[in-house]
């Protein structure tokens, strides 16, 4: 529930916003150029339907562009979900192999996983529903595997990855 | 919920993109004016005649956004192609449809023939009402309803397309048997919808409400 999954979701609201707007600037570009069309056949030489027409093609031509514009907007939104997704995905694998690697069992990748998201022993063992004795012993076991002094040891090691440019995601995704 | 995002970002890979707003907004505004103008709306009034100019704008609308919109928008990312169309169906009837990132291909055809219907509709209401704009009919019916009666005499001295067994008789009939074609139509997309929703194991519908797809 961070920044990341409020953003997606104004930026659909203001896209919705968008295209609502263009859709009424057709409806009414429809009518406004239905009614010059019909002066232009009525009175084609009067200054009132060269000024009609005019303004008619404006509006067309502003719609096209805000169209153009739109499209672009969703295509950026959707190449950065696409590279957050991605980054996600790319830094699950990373974690996964980690603690294949450093040998966890599947319930020490459980305990593991929560600790780097942040949550303390207690809180892991209301969510497992075990007893805060049995975490800690598991915490202390997974620090041992990996080699590290503590959670804050524990969770750097995967952050250096990601500095050190271990994600690849975004550069693989565009095109 | 975002335990799920991480470690099930790669388990539902990219190939089904959200349907953008441009869509679902001209999707659903084309469905309420066909189910006005076909259910409710007094044929040849003057509402009929507004909501028919609305659905050009709309459909106009969807169209250019077909050349220049999004790639699952585009005509391209679903040319009609009758075979696929029918093997799809075939697919969908066994149960095992695979899935798009765009319309699928049955989908595409019923597309672009409610599309080609939408065309004929509109072409035809415009010959009906000698292409005069809703806010032009909508006047010269307030004038006529104020004892008015020249338009009404303009209109029958110009009238050729009111005549007997003429061109226009023969335009109201397409009209009319075109718009039972497009209401058998939607039926039948709504029915496919309900098919293909069971048979994936997701309500399609909510895509084109919510944009998400998945």
């Amino acid at each position: 529930m961070g920044v990341s999954d409020l953003f997606p979701g104004s930026g659909r609201t203001r896209q919705l916003g968008l295209a609502a707007v263009m859709v009424l600037q057709s409806v009414a570009a429809v009518f406004f150029v239905g009614d010059a069309g019909f002066d232009l056949i009525t009175a084609p030489a009067a200054g009132h339907s060269v000024v009609e027409t005019l303004v008619a093609v404006a509006l067309v031509a502003g719609i096209v562009l805000s169209a153009r514009e739109l499209r672009l907007t969703l295509e950026h939104v959707r190449a950065q979900d696409r590279a957050l997704e991605t980054a996600r995905g790319e830094l699950a694998r990373v974690i996964d192999e980690q603690f294949a690697e450093w040998g966890l069992t599947p319930a020490e990748r459980d305990v593991g996983l929560l600790a780097l998201k942040g949550l303390d022993a207690a809180e892991i063992a209301g969510l497992r529903s075990a007893a805060q004795g049995t975490v800690r012993a598991q915490l202390a076991r997974i620090y041992a595997k990996a080699g590290v002094s503590g959670r804050a040891q524990f969770a750097a090691w995967f952050v250096e990855d990601l500095l050190d440019g271990g994600v690849a995601g975004p550069e693989r995704t565009t095109g | 919920m975002t335990d799920q995002n991480m470690t099930g970002a790669r388990a539902a890979p990219d190939t089904v993109r959200p349907w953008d707003p441009v869509v679902r907004i001209t999707h659903w505004s084309i469905a309420a004016a066909v189910i006005a103008n076909g259910l409710i709306t007094k044929p040849g009034g003057a509402l009929h005649v507004w909501i028919g100019w609305a659905a050009m704008a709309v459909l106009a609308t969807r169209l250019l956004w077909g050349l220049i919109g999004p790639r699952e928008a585009r005509f391209s990312a679903f040319p009609p192609d009758p075979r696929a169309a029918l093997s799809h169906l075939f697919d969908l009837v066994r149960g095992r449809p695979r899935e798009h990132s765009s319309h699928n291909p049955a989908g595409a055809m019923m597309a672009y023939a409610l599309w080609a219907c939408l065309v004929v509709m509109i072409a035809t209401g415009l010959v009906m009402t000698g292409g005069k704009s809703p806010v032009t009919i909508t006047e010269e019916k307030a004038a006529v309803a104020q004892g008015d009666w020249s338009k009404l005499v303009e209109e029958g001295d110009a009238g050729s397309d009111h005549e007997d067994g003429g061109l226009g008789d023969t335009v109201e009939e397409v009209h009319e048997v075109v718009a039972n074609l497009m209401l058998l139509l939607a039926l039948l997309h709504v029915a496919g919808v309900v098919a293909e929703s069971r048979a994936l194991g997701r309500n399609l519908a909510r895509g084109m409400v919510t944009g998400q797809r998945r």
